[in-house]
């Protein structure tokens, strides 16, 4: 059986930015594979490349088999995009959106009705079919977004940061339905930098940074490689969120973050931190009320791969110890 | 085979019709297309007609190759840069359709611009003035031809690779204001030195006057076959360049 996508040497260059450099992967069909990266990373170029919108300037891509530049008249039927900017007519009704889509990509006129009324019924939009979408709120828009790129029931959705600037109850519900599609048989090619949307969702996630794959696997196999990145966080009384500094100078921290009430302490040995952190707490009449270790989020591989600081708050007692590469700090 | 490539067309043209409503739906009404397919033939026409001792039926043959012109001619530099802003272009080009099918949709929406607006002029002029027309087979042939060859002309504009609709309205207008005045729209050819003249038998524009002259006074200076002929070859050499920039805007990544 074909992979859904197949890329090789795919290269994208904008006069003398080297955007997308020579990357290869495999999407697998009836897959939700997540492409994630930092702002700049080259995701959303590789994405229009995929869907026809760009022309790569070198490499190839095939989609089910078929070769994009030369068959994208066989491959966009099977194709559905919601870009990152929900790309709806705000002019028009929900109701119309989905029409004219529904015709755009020829679904039978008989289909048409039935297919607009289950989706405006399953995102709950049903009751403002005859609302004009400029009226809508910014989770609505992107709710019928996502409805008019499955109208015609793609085999492939593309989904360009699907979920960000939306309540949590609007993204629940598009992540909700993003597993109901892929549940259908849809393959999902998700673009995102929400590294827990990816882990939530994802069988396999890519990590692209400067214009190169970094890796592929699979989110708990990414975790387990990247045990070097493991924590122990602590949580202190009274006064606890004043030791920081003394914290990240214990022995085997290489680094600390501040978690609300709690210190996130970075280590590569856990068991050998928890003795120090007791012996502080005892020799500074403090109450250890929490002690937990962490093993690495997919948040902290990416971080650790694409080059960005694991931990916020750095002690200057730590300026001598070895440090990750890259600026900025957990959010 | 043909079967195959019978239902392509059926689709492509669907297609293409789709695009063509839902555009006419969204912008007919945008002040964009207002100002600039709407009150600017007219004001036009007023500004350069009035006091000039224009006899009737010569100032709706002038006033109907006006609104051809210009209403034709409004629609790709206003919409398609404002779809590439608000990022509806997108979802048409991912679309399974030919670029030609959706750039003869966008052609058809300028086109029934102009022929809607004709209507208006033409009416007013047969209501207002009494105007007889010469020959109205060959008016509604050069109606439609002209809506088609200067909409395609707005298309090449249009296709300019700017999410900005300010940045191609802008030498669009220049272009379409240069082509006015070597044209014999304010200017009879008749009148025209041969250098003139010469400029003018390059601009559509002419043949569309001439061909309007033809059909409501009963005479013009070019044949009106030929007319009719430069005006559809333009029209369809006017979708070549829209269909390299939209080429090239894909290159671009714009």
């Amino acid at each position: 059986m074909n992979n859904a996508i197949e890329v090789h040497d795919l290269t994208k260059v904008y006069g003398s930015l080297l955007a997308v450099d020579h990357i290869n992967f495999e999407v697998r069909p009836g897959e939700i594979f997540g492409f994630l990266g930092p702002n700049g990373a080259g995701k959303t170029t590789t994405q229009r490349m995929l869907t026809t919108l760009l022309t790569p300037s070198e490499g190839s891509i095939h989609i089910f088999g078929r070769d994009l530049r030369t068959e994208a008249w066989v491959v966009k039927p099977q194709i559905g995009l919601v870009p990152e900017e929900s790309n709806v007519y705000t002019e028009l009704t929900a109701w119309d959106n989905l029409m004219f889509t529904a015709s755009l990509y020829r679904v039978p006129r008989h289909q048409r009705a039935g297919r607009a009324k289950e989706l405006l019924e399953t995102f709950g939009l049903w009751e403002k079919r005859d609302v004009k979408a400029e009226n809508f709120s910014k989770g609505m828009r992107r709710r019928l977004s996502i409805a008019m790129a499955i109208i015609h029931k793609p085999t492939l959705l593309f989904l360009d940061e699907p979920t960000p600037g939306l309540d949590a109850q609007s993204a629940r519900a598009i992540r909700a339905m993003i597993r109901q599609l892929n549940a259908q048989g849809a393959t999902v090619f998700l673009t995102t930098h929400q590294i827990e949307e990816a882990n939530q969702l994802c069988n396999r996630v890519a990590i692209i940074n400067h214009g190169q794959i970094a890796t592929i696997d699979t989110p708990e196999r990414l975790r387990r490689a990247f045990q070097r990145v493991q924590s122990v966080e602590v949580a202190l009384e009274p006064d606890g969120q004043a030791h920081g500094e003394a914290l990240a100078a214990l022995p085997d921290v290489t680094n600390s973050a501040k978690m609300g009430d709690k210190w996130r302490l970075y280590t590569e040995e856990p068991a050998a931190l928890l003795p120090h952190i007791m012996n502080y707490a005892t020799s500074h009449k403090l109450r250890v009320i929490s002690l937990n270790t962490l093993a690495p989020s997919l948040e902290d591989v990416f971080l650790e791969i694409t080059g960005g600081t694991v931990g916020a708050v750095i002690s200057e007692s730590q300026e001598d110890k070895p440090r990750r590469r890259g600026m900025g700090g957990r959010q | 085979m043909n079967a195959h490539f019978g239902q392509r067309l059926k689709d492509e043209i669907a297609q293409a019709w789709t695009v063509a409503i839902k555009d006419v739906r969204v912008y007919y009404l945008r002040p964009g297309m207002i100002m600039f397919g709407f009150l600017m033939p007219f004001f036009m026409f007023f500004s350069f007609s009035v006091r000039r001792e224009l006899g009737a039926a010569e100032g709706l043959a002038r006033l109907l190759a006006l609104t051809v012109f210009f209403t034709a001619g409004a629609a790709g530099p206003f919409i398609i840069p404002t779809e590439r802003r608000i990022g509806t272009y997108d979802r048409l080009l991912a679309a399974p359709m030919s670029l030609l099918t959706l750039l003869l949709g966008k052609t058809a929406v300028g086109a029934f611009f102009a022929i809607m607006v004709s209507l208006v002029a033409l009416l007013a002029g047969l209501l207002a003035f009494g105007t007889a027309i010469a020959q109205p087979g060959l008016l509604v042939a050069g109606i439609l031809l002209g809506a088609l060859s200067f909409s395609t002309l707005g298309l090449v504009f249009g296709s300019i690779p700017t999410t900005n609709p300010g940045d191609v309205q802008m030498p669009s207008t220049l272009l379409r204001w240069g082509l006015l005045f070597i044209s014999g729209v304010f200017i009879p050819l008749s009148e025209m030195t041969p250098v003139a003249r010469t400029i003018a038998y390059l601009s559509p524009l002419t043949y569309a006057q001439d061909v309007m002259n033809h059909a409501v006074l009963g005479r013009g200076l070019i044949n009106p076959w030929l007319d009719l002929g430069v005006l559809l070859i333009s029209g369809i050499l006017f979708l070549w360049p829209s269909v390299r920039l939209h080429q090239r805007a894909r290159v671009l990544g714009r």
